[in-house]
């Protein structure tokens, strides 16, 4: 996660007439056109930047990537100076004062950076020693317009600090050979910090006894380390030769292969060091005190903030704009709510008519199944009460007392009561005036109703009563 | 006055305008948030209140299915008329033979808007058939009495008074859960 927000570093080394990149097991090396005053041409400028962007790949969503860049001894000044100390505020004016005493160049033309190396008493004022390392301002304006481009924060170094960073005492006094294949460099330190840098024009290959000779000029007897790629392994040694006594030459031991080089290999142990390099040249003085990554930051924290705001202001912005909608909606529902009050009144009022129906026929169906044959009906009355009489005429008493058992035994009648029975006027007839009460609740048989008289004609006998579909009503 | 204080001034307004448009702007912007809650309270409210009515309209529809009737179009000015006709077009579609009919206006509290006495003579099949279908001719009609007796003469052949309510709607109309 923490790589996909924050990508690893890339690594660059700026060279007379090469830009090598490396990115975790990925490298690149692009040819550089320069033009007499040591800046590069447009054209290369525009391919590289090509290039650049097409190597780097940047994501729109992701921070700027870091991009460490070592710079070659070409173009580039070093010097040391003392500042009496004094006021911070000061500090820069004055070390401002000392590089356009010390540069040919004013700082507004330079792109430059310093290092502090420690304090030195110098009589009776303190006085405190930098490293400053300075380059046309154009210069390195143009690689970094290139890694701007690519989406990328460029820091940029002096190629030799790094490789130093791989000499087996780094704070001692010695000279770093990197031998190119067209030109090599040669940089002496003395405790570590570099006083004097040189381009000799020895390419690999050629006849060691001119960079000898260069040498032995140059210097006094003392350790050159000598790195670069495709160096043969007793190169070393051939050079000590020629140098003579007191002369000792040795190949760095990281020795870089053929996808890094000495820079960029001191330039990883850098970084994973001290996170940053110890000398920073920077396009623009008044950024010295900032941190590389602070345009990032402020993108980080404006977003942040955005995204706070946001949160304070959605609620807001959410009832502003969505409360004409709920208001609409809030009516609607209203509206429904009155039209399901009308509903209400109009399922009691259903429920009542069902609830109030008289099962008329239901007891007439019962007393068709209750009576025996040959049984005549006079008349039967019925009311919504539950109320039922009727008077009828019965084959026998027993029937009667049948009758009458039959329809206590449905579960439908109640208080069935013989009023009246006397004998018929002819024979065993007995006619009777009963009364009874329906239950209420009680679990009347479904009858379906008889085919209506318009109906006749498609039914050739009418049935009463129905066969009946016997199940308990619900209400 | 100095440039400085000027600058001073300057910032010093416009940290005044912010505070002023924060505060009131603030006020305002409460006071439409509060409106809002209180909608989707009454919003969330209703929708609960109305969610159970799904059980109670489909109730409803088969009940008006079941008695072909619709409340909502009965008029109480016009209900016995119509009622009235339509038992007496259901008799004669019936066969059921019709006599004297009675129509009684009963009282404004009662639930009841009129009461019809309606005497008719018919074979089994069409009285029952009759009394079967009145429950079905799109009028809340309930029969609250019924008397059957054997026809005169002809084998058969019965008679049937009936006395049938006219149930009022718009008693319902004012009290919900009645």
């Amino acid at each position: 996660m923490k790589n996909i927000i924050n990508q690893p570093d890339i690594y660059f080394e700026i060279g007379a007439s090469t830009l090598l990149a490396v990115r975790a097991t990925d490298s690149a090396e692009w040819p550089l056109e320069r033009s007499p005053d040591g800046r590069l041409t447009a054209a290369s400028k525009a391919a590289l930047t090509a290039q650049l962007k097409h190597f780097l790949s940047p994501k729109p969503w992701q921070p700027r990537v870091r991009a460490l860049c070592a710079i070659n001894a070409r173009g580039v000044s070093v010097r040391q100076l003392s500042l009496p100390i004094g006021a911070k505020e000061e500090f820069h004016d004055r070390l401002l004062l000392q590089i356009e005493s010390e540069f040919p160049l004013s700082p507004d033309e330079l792109a430059w950076g310093y290092q502090t190396l420690g304090r030195s008493p110098s009589g009776t004022l303190a006085k405190q020693d930098l490293l400053v390392a300075a380059v046309k301002k154009e210069i390195v304006a143009d690689y970094q317009e290139m890694f701007a481009a690519g989406h990328a924060t460029p820091i940029f170094t002096l190629a030799s600090l790094a490789r130093n960073c791989l000499c087996p005492q780094p704070d001692g006094s010695h000279a770093l050979l990197d031998i190119g294949e067209q030109q090599s460099e040669l940089t002496v330190f003395a405790n570590g910090v570099p006083v004097s840098s040189r381009i000799i024009f020895w390419a690999l290959g050629a006849n060691p006894d001119p960079l000898a000779q260069t040498l032995k000029s140059s210097l006094t007897g003392t350790t050159i380390f000598i790195s670069g790629k495709n160096i043969p392994d007793d190169f070393a040694g051939q050079l000590t030769r020629r140098l003579g006594l007191n002369w000792n030459c040795e190949r760095l031991a990281a020795s870089p292969d053929k996808k890094s080089s000495a820079a960029i290999l001191g330039l990883k142990r850098l970084a994973g060091t001290n996170g940053e390099p110890p000398l920073l040249i920077r396009v623009n003085s008044g950024q010295s005190a900032g941190s590389p990554t602070t345009p990032d930051t402020k993108q980080w924290v404006m977003r942040a903030v955005i995204l706070i705001a946001a949160l304070l202001v959605l609620p807001y912005l959410e009832a502003i704009l969505l409360k004409a909608h709920l208001a609409k909606t809030v009516a609607q529902y209203q509206t429904e709510a009155v039209r399901l009050k009308m509903v209400d009144r109009e399922l009691d009022f259903l429920r009542y008519l069902k609830q109030n129906q008289p099962p008329y026929l239901n007891a007439m169906y019962v007393f068709a199944q209750s009576v025996s044959p040959g049984t005549k009906f006079d008349s039967i009355t019925m009311n919504s009460h539950g109320d039922v009489s009727l008077r009828a005429s019965f084959g026998g008493g027993q029937q009667v007392t049948d009758f009458r058992s039959k329809l206590i035994d449905s579960g439908t009648f109640t208080n069935v009561i013989v009023e009246e029975q006397s004998p018929g006027r002819h024979g065993p007839q007995v006619d009777v005036r009963m009364t009874a009460h329906w239950k209420a609740g009680a679990p009347w048989p479904i009858v379906k109703p008889p085919p209506a008289e318009a109906d006749k004609n498609a039914v050739t006998k009418p049935a009463l009563p129905t066969a009946p579909t016997v199940r308990k009503e619900m209400n | 006055m100095s440039e400085r204080d000027q600058r001073i001034l300057r910032y010093g307004s416009i940290a005044v305008a912010i505070y002023l448009i924060l505060f009131f702007g603030r006020q305002f912007l409460e006071k439409q948030r509060t409106d809002y809650r209180k909608l989707v309270t009454q919003a969330q409210d209703l929708r609960e209140q109305n969610q159970p009515y799904a059980d109670r309209i489909a109730l409803v529809k088969k009940m008006m299915d079941d008695y072909n009737l619709d409340p909502a179009k009965l008029r109480k000015a016009s209900v016995v008329a119509e009622a009235s006709a339509a038992i007496q077009n259901s008799a004669r579609t019936g066969g059921v033979g019709l006599g004297p009919i009675r129509e009684s206006a009963t009282s404004g509290t009662s639930k009841q808007v009129a009461t019809i006495q309606i005497e008719g003579s018919g074979s089994v099949a069409s009285v029952l058939g009759f009394m079967s279908n009145l429950d079905r001719i799109g009028f809340p009609l309930v029969i609250d009495s019924a008397q059957i007796t054997a026809g005169n003469n002809q084998p058969g052949q019965i008679k049937v008074a009936l006395t049938i309510v006219i149930l009022d709607f718009d008693q319902w109309k004012g009290t919900p859960h009645a």
